[in-house]
């Protein structure tokens, strides 16, 4: 589904009432602020805005090219006798992963400078070789699409997931892979009770295990006890099981579904003993062998760890250039035959802190980056196009607010705001309090889109485009009536409504994390201030990071301002908008607990509402596609109703959207989809980049 | 305060004798407070510096009446603003006002550009009301500075730009100024309680109590301030007022300050045991208490005092470096610390330097400071040149 | 004196014990553990981590053990020379500790030179021409650099430098030095890129340097030799120079013990703002991501050196002073 946002006339036609909307007159006529142009289109920022666009791949085995080059740099090593040529490196002509570039055939070579902000910054690279995730999605974010596997089958009644390995894959150090690799993962990693003390939920259904086997060499079966159709979404996104080798293992404890068994064995127990791998992790500074292991299996620290992604590490993140190279046996080519990628190595310089990394971007050290640039220095990077040479995109995201307010709906202990927050009537009325387009242009530089937290129009589960603003616009008169009709009656000298237990003022904390993307406590503090028209008292709290996520997870805040990002696709990532994963809950964590244990652990909840969703999403992974959007669709609906999460501004390029190219770059999109579960730039498979000079 | 030694004079310098004797008998029968300050006027950047430092705490005091909107309210219509120009004369007369202003963001740069209007013009006055404040907490009044006419200040008056929010950036200013001098002052005085006991045990009776503390004050040193000051405030608890983290920062900050005073109390006393005055009272029967404060401190008086003034500084760069870790005070509050973390940013830099000038008062009371306490020293030590 | 001396290590080395206690509360202090702060960072950068995950770190680093087990723990391994394994970096932390500590001695020796370079001469002008014009601007100057927060300066430099002169952005080596080994170029480089960390490190210092030096020349100046070597005929320049300057830096060599720690510490926010690759921005971001070992050894390490450090001092001012050591004589 493209989106179609250019066109010369209809920008001059956003600009000019933009600039009509924008302009207000200051000083001798009161403020109005008009809304006129603000309707559902994003006005400004539209001439960066371009169109979705991402290249294809091409299934059909006719079209694949005969012939194979390869980069000069192989091709010296292949002269010298140190690696196989081209043909041998690449899987079986009709197995290969065959892309069209968006542009044109790129040309070998370049080195791609990028900014990381430390070890812990894995997710700089890990998205850039995600195509070792076994499925991917297309361009648009809506459907799966082969990346790793060739293609995959799920049975009629939804219980058996069949996948297919491309013949003749190799890893980068050139062994074979094959179904093998899957098993040596089930059997040796993921049931070694050392390395995975629990089974992960999505190789469940209901609660009950799936298994894992091979059918032949090339052929990896998938068989759960009751129907899953949701298993293929969770193999194409970013989950422990579909994430891929490299993300599976660097981030994750040892998922991602394969390992490499030949390269593994010696550093596990079972195939030599358990003195002998103890030995090795003392050798190597590690005090056992289980530490041991995370270090070798994770592709970011270990440069001998075989790869199945378009680069592997060779110096490694944890010094101050984590720099990639290559891999020789990536398994893709273009139309052409090249086989890919074009560029030779990527290199990230250490940035300790974001401004420099920002003001490195400016200077246009770096070739293409979208992770870590705020979108407050945009008319800093405006400025400096020419100067730096390189050109502004902005990728809006999918994700309906970048900055909402998770209310804990498990509060307990304060008896009279507990009685508020669970108020769907409250909820609402402080949504409706919130001037989102004053929002919007402090923070966002006017560029999302207020409204509630429903995702993008164009995602499959949006519930419709009336729940944009439902809820969500400033009526200060509706928000006062609905206030005054549950019994908030009674206000203080200065109009804030006060508690009916007599002890003051209703004062709801919110609680903010500085230093993130969007500004959370100054957004805050904004409410606050407009939260007085609706005579609601506020308390703005900048928390540090992880102490506000130990007090959500002990379920003690009021509010939490955070992203909702991942919500659009909500099978794979509820937890911002659904109290259902106890990893991460802020929106009542005593629920989460019972959600996941299935009723053992936890507190039930009492809202029939959310009892009505939870029992929604659990029916979902065993229901076909269709059925499964219809349910995601009624879920967004509750949720935008009862306003758990109070939306404020979204549909922005703020987080990992604002993406500075380098005008030396080709195969560029004008915009690619800015979401969790796609890996963004993964669909734009930074494999068909290259440099044009 | 030596005698004037008697020599015989010589005839010829019986005039300039006269009135040197005179000069010298003024120096011998004058207090130890007015030596001291004979000597302090003759340096003259420290007379300045303490005018200055006086005008800032006169901000301290009348920061209401000399901010003119209201600090928290927000409008993203005037967001960062630049700093207005005062048109000082309107058609040959003096009637200081400013244009009206149409703010609208520019599409090609996504910058905010504001239009003064020639035919708007707004005219300022003083002594004007404006929003409501309590004076000293209690007393409530709206009298303020400066106003303007026919709209409120919060529209039309931007003295020194506005910030991201839309807040006029002089009013805030005020607050700002307010916050962090009274934390200054409040760090500082404990720190000089704390400083001046321990300090005084460890000289006064020295032995095994004096190791100990010395022992703390270097375990103290030993740490690396940065940790100690996260550890310590991410201890805080959570539910506690603006007021009461006010208060615990600045306690905390003092728990580091202590340590230099103390030193400088406890070498003073030191080598004040030794004196043959405290010998003379010990012997003429004077009790403990007695010595210490009748006798002792006033001669090290001044030295505290110095050192004192010299240690503000030091709280007042503490309370910005931990606002700029995260760890200080944190908005809403209004704090030097918060207005420079706020313009701590590139975009701050390249688009809205206005941001920057709550930099200029730290600078200008820091150098004010140590140069007041570099003149206190100075005048408090009198065999120094 | 030997008994002096005795006296003196057996504190020292008491005061390092409970520079590592305290050192391990203050990293303790914050609630939750690594794990609570690899959740809030991932979720922060757009991810997220499961329960099991978590879970299994947990546990996986003996988080989930009381807190005195934890540091028994710790220093029985400090004590063995094992100091851990940073849990962010994946490596052991003497590895992580050790890339960065030859770095932050080289940018702490340059700013304290650069601090003397720039102190000595204005203080010992201001002595000689007490309250004079000249005396009123050379401190104004060196005081300046006390005065304006350093991390807005910093920021300020290194935007500038770019903006106008195309400076690198922060770092201590450029882009092409950044991984290549170590040749004489690439310390050419690292030369070339140590002037404005000095400088506005060692700027903060420069002010407290002017008003020792001054406050001691002033002292000497007034003594009767100084009278003496000027009746002699001596010019002003050498007689300033080569007696009462020697005797007013007397009391620098014994501060020279502690100053090391002293610039290391005093330049752990600029050192984040210029992402200098020293051990300042690791102390601070491993007690941002409660990453125990990491953060409780570099605690533990500038703790130690500060105390050593003192210990030498004194010793060097017992060396340089004979009063003291008759003292202990007696």
């Amino acid at each position: 589904m493209a989106h179609n946002r250019r066109g010369i006339t209809r920008r001059e036609f956003l600009r000019n009432t933009s600039m009509a909307a924008g302009a207000v007159s200051l000083g001798g006529l009161a403020p109005t602020l008009v809304q006129a142009g603000q309707a559902a289109e994003p006005k400004l920022g539209a001439r960066l805005i371009g169109k979705l666009e991402g290249p294809e791949i091409i299934r059909d085995v006719a079209k694949f090219p005969k012939t194979f080059k390869e980069a000069p740099m192989l091709a010296e090593l292949v002269k010298a006798g140190k690696l196989p040529p081209v043909e041998k490196r690449l899987p079986e002509p009709t197995d290969l992963m065959v892309i069209k570039p968006l542009k044109e055939i790129g040309k070998y070579g370049g080195r791609w400078r990028r900014g990381f902000t430390g070890p812990a910054d894995t997710e700089n690279g890990n998205r850039i070789v995600s195509t070792d995730k076994l499925l991917m999605w297309d361009y648009t974010g809506n459907k799966a699409a082969p990346s790793l596997v060739k293609d995959w089958r799920q049975s009629d009644d939804g219980k058996v997931t069949v996948i297919f390995l491309r013949k003749g894959l190799k890893w980068s150090d050139g062994e074979p892979f094959t179904a093998n690799d899957f098993v040596f993962w089930y059997n040796d990693i993921y049931q070694n009770k050392e390395l995975v003390p629990t089974p992960i939920p999505e190789l469940q259904i209901n609660g009950k295990p799936g298994r894992l086997y091979a059918r032949d060499d090339y052929t990896v079966v998938f068989e759960f006890p009751e129907p899953y159709f949701l298993f293929v979404d969770i193999l194409a996104g970013d989950t422990l099981i579909g994430g891929g080798q490299a993300t599976g293992m660097a981030r994750a404890v040892f998922m991602g579904g394969y390992a490499p068994a030949h390269y593994l064995k010696q550093f596990l127990p079972k195939y030599s003993s358990a003195d002998e791998v103890q030995r090795k992790a003392k050798a190597a500074g590690f005090d056992s062998w289980v530490s041991y292991f995370r270090n070798r299996t994770n592709w970011a620290l270990n440069t001998d760890l075989p790869v199945l992604g378009p680069w592997r590490t060779v110096g490694p993140i944890n010094t101050p250039t984590w720099a990639m190279e290559r891999n020789p046996y990536y398994w893709a080519v273009d139309t052409a035959g090249n086989q890919l990628p074009y560029i030779d190595r990527l290199v990230m310089g250490l940035a300790e802190n974001l401004e420099v990394l920002n003001l490195r971007a400016i200077a246009g050290e770096y070739d293409l980056q979208e992770r870590h640039i705020s979108l407050s220095k945009l008319p800093v990077f405006v400025e400096n196009q020419k100067r730096g040479n390189y050109s502004i995109h902005l990728d809006t995201s999918q994700s309906g607010c970048d900055a909402g307010m998770l209310i804990n709906t498990a509060y307990e202990a304060d008896p009279e705001i507990a009685k508020w927050l669970t108020n769907r009537d409250f909820r609402r009325a402080l949504s409706l309090g919130i001037d989102r387009n004053q929002l919007n242009e402090a923070f966002w530089l006017g560029i999302g889109t207020p409204g509630s937290t429903a995702p993008a129009e164009d995602v499959a589960i949006n519930p419709g485009k009336e729940y944009r603003k439902k809820w969500a616009v400033l009526d200060v008169k509706q928000a006062n009536a609905l206030l005054d009709k549950i019994g908030l009656t009674k206000k203080d000298s200065e109009g804030y409504r006060l508690r009916t237990d007599g002890k003051g003022r209703v004062r709801i904390e919110l609680m903010s994390v500085g230093g993130q993307f969007i500004p959370y406590t100054q957004v805050g503090e904004m409410i606050r201030q407009q939260w007085v028209k609706i005579g609601i008292d506020a308390d703005v709290k900048e928390t540090e990071r992880s102490l506000a996520f130990t007090k959500t997870a002990n379920a003690e805040h009021h509010v939490m301002f955070w992203t909702v990002g991942g919500s659009e696709n909500l099978y794979l990532f509820p937890r911002h908008v659904l109290p259902v994963d106890p990893a991460e809950c802020h929106l009542g964590m005593p629920f989460a607990r019972w959600y996941a244990s299935n009723g053992t652990q936890g507190k039930k909840p009492t809202n029939p509402e959310m009892l009505r969703a939870f029992d929604l999403y659990r029916s979902a992974s065993g229901k076909k596609e269709a059925e499964r959007t219809k349910i995601a669709r009624e879920i967004w609906k509750i949720l935008v109703e009862e306003c758990w999460v109070i939306g404020t501004v979204g549909l922005s390029p703020a987080f990992m959207g604002v993406r500075i190219v380098k005008n030396n770059m080709g195969n560029i999109p004008e915009r690619q989809t800015n979401a969790q579960h796609v890996r963004t730039p993964n669909t734009s498979h930074p494999a068909t980049f290259f440099f044009k000079s | 305060m030596t005698e004037p030694a008697a020599r015989p004079v010589p005839p010829v310098e019986e005039e300039t004798a006269a009135a040197s004797t005179a000069a010298e008998e003024r120096i011998s029968v004058a207090t130890q407070w007015q030596l001291m300050w004979w000597r302090f006027r003759k340096h003259r950047v420290a007379m300045v510096s303490t005018v200055v430092v006086l005008l800032f705490y006169l901000v301290v005091i009348f920061a209401d009446l000399l901010a003119y909107a209201d600090p928290l309210a927000s409008e993203a219509q005037r967001s960062l603003l630049p700093p207005q120009r005062i048109h000082w004369y309107d058609r040959g007369r003096f009637a200081p006002h400013v244009y009206g202003l149409t703010g609208v963001r520019d599409p090609m740069t996504f910058k905010r550009v504001y239009t003064p209007d020639p035919n708007k013009k707004i005219p300022i006055r003083f002594l004007v009301r404006g929003f409501e404040y309590r004076l000293f907490g209690l007393i409530p009044m709206s009298l303020h500075l400066l106003g303007v006419e026919g709209t409120t200040p919060e529209e039309s008056l931007f003295l020194l730009g506005t910030d991201e929010q839309g807040r006029d950036l002089w009013s805030r200013l005020m607050y700002g100024t307010q916050t962090s001098l009274i934390i200054g002052l409040v760090g500082v005085s404990l720190s000089l309680i704390l400083g001046v006991f321990l300090g005084g045990i460890s000289g006064l009776y020295g032995g095994v109590l004096d190791t100990i503390i010395q022992r703390l004050i270097e375990i103290l040193r030993s740490i690396p301030t940065i940790p100690l000051w996260m550890g310590l405030a991410a201890a805080l608890p959570n539910d506690w007022t603006v007021i009461q983290v006010y208060f615990a920062i600045t306690i905390i900050i003092s728990l580091i300050g202590w340590t230099e005073l103390a030193r400088v109390v406890r070498g003073r006393f030191l080598s004040l045991r030794q004196e043959d005055f405290v010998m003379a009272a010990e012997l003429s029967g004077c009790g403990q208490m007695r010595i210490i404060f009748t006798h002792l401190v006033p001669s090290f008086l001044s030295h505290i005092i110095a050192a004192t003034t010299l240690a503000i500084p030091a709280m007042i760069i503490s309370e910005t470096s931990l606002s700029f870790l995260g760890l200080g005070l944190r908005p809403p509050a209004i704090s030097w610390g918060v207005l420079l973390q706020q313009a701590q940013n590139i975009q701050a830099l390249a688009i809205s330097p206005w941001l920057l000038i709550p930099s200029i008062p730290v600078i200008i009371i820091i150098l004010a400071f140590n140069f007041m306490g570099d003149g206190l020293r100075d005048a408090a030590d009198p065999y120094g040149h | 004196m030997l008994a002096y001396l005795v006296r003196r290590l057996i504190l020292a080395i008491l005061t390092m014990w409970a520079v590592s206690v305290l050192s391990f509360i203050v990293i303790q202090l914050p609630p939750g553990d690594y794990i609570t702060s690899y959740i809030a960072q991932m979720s922060s950068s757009g991810s997220g981590v499961s329960a099991e995950e978590a879970n299994a770190l947990r546990q996986q680093y003996g988080l989930d053990q009381p807190q005195y087990i934890q540091y028994i723990r710790w220093m029985k391994m400090v004590l063995q020379g094992n100091f851990g394994m940073a849990l962010e970096y994946g490596r052991p932390v003497a590895e992580v500790i050790g890339d960065r500590i030859y770095l932050t001695m080289v940018v702490s020796v340059a700013a304290i030179i650069f601090t003397w370079c720039a102190a000595l001469p204005i203080g010992i002008y201001s002595a000689v021409r007490q309250y004079s014009m000249g005396d009123y601007l050379a401190t104004f100057i060196g005081f300046i650099g006390l005065a304006v927060p350093s991390f807005m300066l910093a920021l300020i430099l290194m935007y500038f430098g770019f903006t106008l002169f195309n400076a690198n952005i922060g770092g201590l080596f450029s882009d092409e030095f950044a991984e290549a080994p170590w040749t004489l170029a690439k310390l050419w480089d690292l030369t070339k890129h140590l002037p404005l960390p000095a400088l506005i490190l060692g700027l903060a210092g420069t002010a407290q340097l002017i008003r020792i030096m001054r406050a001691n020349l002033l002292d000497e100046l007034g003594k009767p030799y100084v009278v003496t070597a000027r009746a002699r005929g001596l010019s002003e320049a050498r007689l300033i120079i080569k007696y009462p300057v020697r005797v007013a830096l007397n009391p620098f060599a014994s501060t020279i013990g502690y100053l090391l720690p002293y610039v290391v510490s005093g330049s752990i926010i600029v050192s984040l703002v210029l992402s200098l690759p020293t051990v300042g921005p690791l102390l601070l971001k491993s007690l941002v991501a409660q990453d125990m070992f990491l953060a409780g050894t570099i605690v533990l390490l500038l703790g130690v050196m500060t105390v050593i450090g003192t210990f030498i001092s004194d010793l060097l001012l017992m060396w340089i002073d004979p009063r003291i050591r008759f003292e202990g004589k007696q």
